[in-house]
């Protein structure tokens, strides 16, 4: 029973890191309706950046932090620039499909998002052409324990500081003018563009906004490792993907849940099966999700940008 | 945590290095050190051919308005088993590919049935998610008997070895080339003979606006399931004929990567004919092996152009209006050789 509830926890720590690396996809989806595939690359050359500074600059660690997240800003204006940035304008009007499907542009985008992914590995492979960098360390030395429980600090606060970017963005969302603009502009483009709105602007800002909260996730998660390997990408853009979609794909809190599940399901997974099982089970419980019976009929995720 | 992340993406994305080299190691894998430029060549052709049946596969996908991350999975499902087939079983090379296609497709209709109804950003989810389940399946996947030297079949993580079917035949590379041709060739034939047909123009319809198809009358899921079979057969096709070349085989190959790239070509290529995904992988895989002087670069600077050039022609480079405009020009020239013309001359004698 012990163990069972060690798993957990190991679980829901992990799920931490999840939502967050989530969070930015899910904000970048329900305001565009376009999954950005070069989102996990964004973040590894931000993160790269920063080690490249904590490595060869010897830059303090608030340093690294302020560089890694104004770099994935600029670089998610970049990508956006690029691949985004008028995709909306060609089709048809965006209202006209009901369903969010393949109106060829979203293909583009995601052709386009995906050459961008590549191009931004590379530059950072190009930056430290090692396999291993290491990075700032903000791992604990000691864990607390709790009777028979470990826990470790470092986690538990990159946990909490998932939930709090999580629930404090959903909040903003829901009550400040900006949010409600967000959330306009994603429900209907042509009725927010109608009373004035800027919506390309609103729609770059959501885009930056995301990437940098994909620079503060990569930071927070591999502060714990202390290094950066090229295959943070993927990672970032694989376990955000399964987080955001298993809370629903535009929904800011449904990441922390989507997050903290797939946490629990790969801990217990790994116990059970081992590390193959623990990699079975992600991709398992997406496939499961995403074909189940409850997501048919009119309530299948429409898209839009929820808190 | 870092092991995790390491060993769940090492394992996602190849093991040695950035994954487009880990792609690149996997497709130009050559034999030899100090080989020839001929052999090199052949090789290199060898791997067009094959990644272009990879490519049509994720073109098809296309042509009905789907996009699926999820073909390699179909390559090495179809790799494996007609690996099974000629070194377990002893099965001949055409048995054993017909053999592996038959399991692709069938795999291909089973996955569709649950996820074709799925919206487009969903669909191309889910196939990922099948990917990696099929990818880690396979890592899994131990099954060995005994055979001539030592145990052979497929070893989990550590792959399938000895599919020597080739060599035990003494088909040399130059003729397997020839062979992979044919077969792309036909596989070729076929679609643009199904393009003229009722079926191919309902293709082509469903991936406009399914809506206004299924008004027409035609049958937009069946329509649907059977392009998906089909180019899951075509992948698996591709794969069985990828294994008998390398003669070694391993889940890491099939990666993400390998189906995002088939994709890429074919939009980069155009949907506007079956040659396109042709194009596509003529101009990534001849660049990759033609620029060689700028290694760490070549990617940055192809990415950004791929951007850039999907930004002004959204179908590819031989997209439909460019397919039509050629075809109407071909159909001029030729009525005009045919018939000898009398207004050409006439309009250049009057000034």
């Amino acid at each position: 029973m012990t163990a069972w509830v060690q798993t957990t926890i190991d679980g829901l720590l992990d799920g931490g890191s999840y939502a967050m690396v989530g969070l930015g996809l899910s904000l970048t989806f329900g305001s565009l309706r376009r999954l950005n595939l070069a989102y996990g690359a964004t973040a590894m050359l931000a993160a790269y950046i920063g080690a490249w500074l904590h490595a060869r600059a010897q830059a303090p660690i608030w340093l690294v932090v302020i560089a890694m997240v104004l770099s994935a800003t600029v670089i998610g204006w970049y990508v956006e620039r690029l691949c985004f940035a008028g995709t909306h304008e060609n089709g048809s009007l965006p209202q006209a499909a009901p369903v969010a499907g393949t109106d060829g542009r979203e293909v583009v985008a995601l052709a386009s998002s995906f050459a961008v992914w590549m191009q931004l590995e590379q530059l950072a492979v190009n930056l430290l052409p090692r396999h291993l960098n290491p990075f700032p360390s903000l791992a604990a030395s000691s864990e607390w324990t709790l009777g028979e429980l470990l826990i470790r600090p470092d986690r538990l606060l990159v946990m909490v500081l998932a939930a709090a970017l999580t629930l404090g963005l959903a909040a903003w969302l829901e009550r400040s003018r900006t949010g409600l603009a967000w959330r306009a502009a994603a429900d209907h483009r042509t009725a927010a563009h109608l009373v004035g709105m800027p919506v390309a602007r609103l729609q770059t800002l959501a885009f930056s906004a995301a990437c940098a909260l994909s620079g503060v996730a990569a930071f927070a998660v591999l502060s714990i490792d202390a290094q950066v390997t090229p295959m943070f990408g993927m990672w970032v853009l694989l376990k955000g993907l399964v987080a955001a979609m298993l809370g629903g794909l535009g929904s800011i809190r449904g990441v922390l849940w989507g997050g903290l599940l797939l946490g629990v399901v790969e801990a217990h997974a790994q116990t059970l099966l081992g590390a193959q099982g623990r990699e079975f089970a992600t991709y398992a419980l997406l496939f499961v999700v995403l074909t189940g019976p409850w997501w048919r009929g009119d309530r299948a995720w429409s898209g839009g940008l929820r808190a | 945590m870092s092991d995790r992340i390491h060993s769940a993406s090492a394992a996602a994305s190849g093991v040695n290095g950035t994954l487009a080299q880990a792609m690149r190691d996997a497709l130009c894998h050559l034999p030899g050190v100090g080989s020839a430029a001929g052999v090199h060549a052949v090789g290199l052709a060898s791997d067009m051919a094959i990644m272009s049946l990879l490519a049509l596969s994720a073109y098809l996908m296309l042509l009905v308005g789907r996009v699926s991350f999820g073909q390699q999975a179909f390559f090495g499902l179809g790799a494996y088993a007609s690996g099974v087939m000629s070194a377990m079983f002893h099965a001949p090379l055409g048995l054993a590919l017909a053999a592996g296609a038959a399991f692709g497709a069938l795999c291909s209709w089973l996955i569709a049935l649950p996820t074709l109804r799925l919206s487009g950003l969903h669909y191309a989810v889910a196939t990922l998610a099948f990917g990696e389940m099929a990818r880690v399946g396979l890592s899994a996947w131990h099954w060995q008997i005994p055979g001539e030297d030592g145990p052979v079949g497929p070893a989990g993580i550590d792959g399938f070895r000895d599919i020597r079917w080739l060599l035990e035949n003494n088909v040399a590379p130059i003729e397997y080339l020839v062979l992979t041709l044919l077969v792309l060739l036909f596989v070729l034939g076929l679609l643009m003979q199904t393009e003229r047909l009722r079926l191919g123009v309902g293709l082509r319809m469903i991936g406009q606006d399914d809506t206004l198809a299924a008004a027409q009358g035609i049958a937009v899921e069946r329509v649907r399931l059977f392009a998906a079979a089909i180019s899951g057969g075509l992948a698996a096709l591709g794969g069985g004929l990828y294994a008998h070349r390398t003669t070694y085989i391993e889940p890491a190959v099939f990666d993400p990567m390998l189906g995002v790239h088939a994709v890429g070509y074919a939009l980069l290529g155009g949907l506007g004919t079956a040659f396109g995904p042709l194009l596509g992988v003529a101009l990534d895989l001849g660049l990759l092996d033609a620029s060689r002087l700028l290694p760490g670069w070549r990617m940055v600077i192809f990415g950004g152009l791929v951007a850039l050039f999907l930004r002004w022609r959204p179908r590819g480079l031989l997209d439909e209006a460019l397919v039509h405009r050629l075809a109407s020009h071909w159909r001029h020239l030729r009525s005009g050789r045919r018939t000898p013309s009398v207004s050409l001359p006439a309009t250049r004698r009057t000034p």
